[in-house]
């Protein structure tokens, strides 16, 4: 039955769901990955660029890109504390999103920082990245740690 | 030859959180309404002869092919009509893109038709819909949120130049105090019989006592949300002489796009796209763009500023209207757009530079922070708010004078997409 919100303008509340089948096509590898602990990123050898998040396809000479494997190790770029974000995240606030400088990449990676004390965050500071046990197949699956 | 076009007539809704007293099309035709009738022009509806069509979400409404509703509603059928959507900056491109289709000689006279009704949907959900343009593979599942994305890039822009909370919060003063005076204004109770209850003006202690979003960016740091529509008319040289006595022509345009995840963009030293009145040397140990500028923006203006003539923007320009979706992306601009040098847009406001009666005022309508963002229809309130500047009308339309700036001549409209993704500028003469 049609729920109404108001009478003087009629307004009814019109619910919607969908799910869709979404392929990560060629960067599926990267997921995979993740449950033998390794980390990959994208390479192109040609234009001696790697990518994370990978690309399958280099955007600078639309070369086929290799796959290769990285340390995970590197430091924050930038960072922030996020006091409110989209509906799907609410029951994780407050969380940190940091940009983070890895080796051997030469793209910037956005991910979440996991860290005791937020406060103690600073730019510049050692990072690892962390692989998930349970994985959801998502890029929240990876994120960075304070490197002790 | 690309014949000249000029802005004829501009009309605007009172923005709201919540209109709900009308649908998204009734919305556009009161816009519309306004812009047929309130302007001192002569031209009858017939005349236009296509209309542009500007709105960002199909989700918002659960709607697709919106276009053909409006097109229908305001009784165009069956003349063109196109629908433009970038993002943030779909208002500017839809007007960039009306330019195009009369300067090309397409249409005679265009209608650009702007908006969007936000609030059928909780606000949560709607940062959600938000955040879907950014990347859902990448960005968005680790709790992507534009003010957190933004957030990252200001805090960058601090490690990078030393710009202050202070300083954004004079940002957000500035706009949310212009917005007093503009009886269109979301933030304005006195003057919008829809505006927000808990509005009026406010000082840079408020800002920074108000509850941080996303460090360092707090909630008056942030733009609105909006309901409202947006129309302006466009006319070819010939037309346009008969419509009006006061034709404001477009004499720039440019726009420039940058990686959706700003991750990816390039940090090249001594990489930034030189503007004219600028030294090489300014900028040799400077990463270009990182997280900490926007490359697009550069690069609409250097495009824009080519076309119009413009080699000093700073002196040549008399006012602007820029999308200030936060406080941190309003000094990130100044400096994209050469008012400032890279590092130095944070001491432009602070200095009262870009102040209503300062030597460039932005955003004398109050923005984006003061205003309205009802994402479709922005861009194309910003070319109506310059049009309306150029003519010297800004105060009979706000039902203020104070908005007015003095003798404005030549203006720039800013209109940006998703961390800078896509981004257009344009420029506006008298
Ligand atoms: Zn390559």
């Amino acid at each position: 039955m049609t729920e109404v919100y108001s009478m003087d303008p009629l307004i009814i509340k019109t619910p919607y769901e969908m799910s869709y089948k979404h392929s990560y096509g060629k960067t599926s590898k990267f997921f995979t990955s993740l449950s033998a602990g390794k980390l990959m990123a994208t390479r192109c050898d040609h234009c001696k660029f790697t990518f994370l998040p990978p690309r399958a396809d280099c955007p600078y000479c639309l070369a086929e890109t290799k796959w290769v494997e990285i340390s995970g190790k590197g430091i924050v770029h930038t960072f922030s504390t996020l006091y409110f974000s989209g509906e799907k995240f609410l029951k994780d606030l407050p969380f940190q999103l940091v940009y983070v400088e890895l080796e051997g990449v030469d793209t910037l990676f956005l991910t979440r920082l996991k860290i005791k004390d937020k406060n103690s965050t600073k730019i510049g500071m050692k990072i690892k990245m962390k692989i998930s046990r349970e994985p959801e197949w998502r890029s929240s699956d990876v994120w960075a740690e304070p490197e002790d | 030859m690309a014949r000249k076009v000029a802005a004829v007539a501009g009309g605007l809704t009172y923005f709201s959180k919540a209109r709900r007293d009308k649908t998204q099309e009734e919305l556009a035709a009161e816009a519309a309404r306004m812009a047929l009738f309130d302007n001192d022009i002569d031209l009858g509806k017939d005349e236009i002869d296509g209309t542009i069509v500007s709105y960002f979400s199909d989700h918002f409404e659960n709607q697709l092919l919106f276009g053909s509703i409006i097109q229908d509603y305001l009784g165009f059928n069956p003349k063109p009509s196109v629908r433009i959507e970038g993002g943030g900056a779909t208002g500017g491109l839809a007007v960039r893109d009306a330019y195009a289709h009369v300067a090309s000689g397409l249409l005679d006279v265009a209608m650009v038709i702007g908006f969007e009704k936000m609030s059928e949907v909780n606000t949560a959900k709607g940062n959600e819909f938000i955040a879907l343009a950014s990347d859902t593979d990448w960005d968005f599942p680790i709790g992507g949120f534009y003010s957190g994305y933004y957030a990252l890039m200001a805090r960058r822009h601090m490690e990078e130049f030393g710009t202050t909370e202070e300083q954004m919060a004079m940002v957000a003063v500035k706009n949310r105090n212009n917005a007093q005076h503009n009886k269109f204004a979301q933030t304005n109770p006195k003057m919008n019989p829809f505006g927000m209850k808990d509005g009026g003006k406010i000082t840079v202690d408020d800002v920074l006592k108000s509850p941080y979003v996303a460090f360092p960016l707090k909630r008056l740091d942030i733009c609105l949300m909006s309901d409202g529509a947006a129309v302006l008319i466009l006319a070819s040289e010939e037309k346009a002489k008969k419509i009006t006595d006061t034709p404001i022509w477009i004499t720039g345009t440019g726009a420039g796009t940058d990686a959706m995840r700003a991750g990816d963009r390039p940090r090249t030293l001594a990489g930034v796209p030189i503007l004219p009145h600028e030294n090489k040397q300014w900028y040799k140990k400077l990463e270009y763009p990182g997280v900490h500028s926007f490359r697009a923006g550069r690069e609409s203006a250097r495009q824009a500023y080519k076309m119009a003539g413009i080699t000093n923007p700073l002196k040549q320009l008399d006012a602007i209207e820029l999308h200030d979706a936060y406080t941190s992306s309003e000094i990130q601009t100044y400096e994209d757009l050469g008012l400032a040098k890279y590092g130095e847009g944070g001491k432009l406001v602070e200095d009262g530079v870009t102040a209503i009666n300062g030597d460039l005022p932005v955003n004398p309508s109050g923005g984006l922070i003061g205003t309205m963002h009802a994402v479709g229809a922005t861009g194309v309130m910003q070319a109506v708010e310059m049009f309306w500047q150029l003519q010297g009308v800004a105060g009979k339309f706000h039902g203020s004078d104070k908005t007015q700036v003095k003798n404005a001549e030549r203006g720039l409209i800013h209109s940006h997409a998703g961390t800078g993704t896509y981004v257009t500028a344009s420029i506006m003469e008298r």
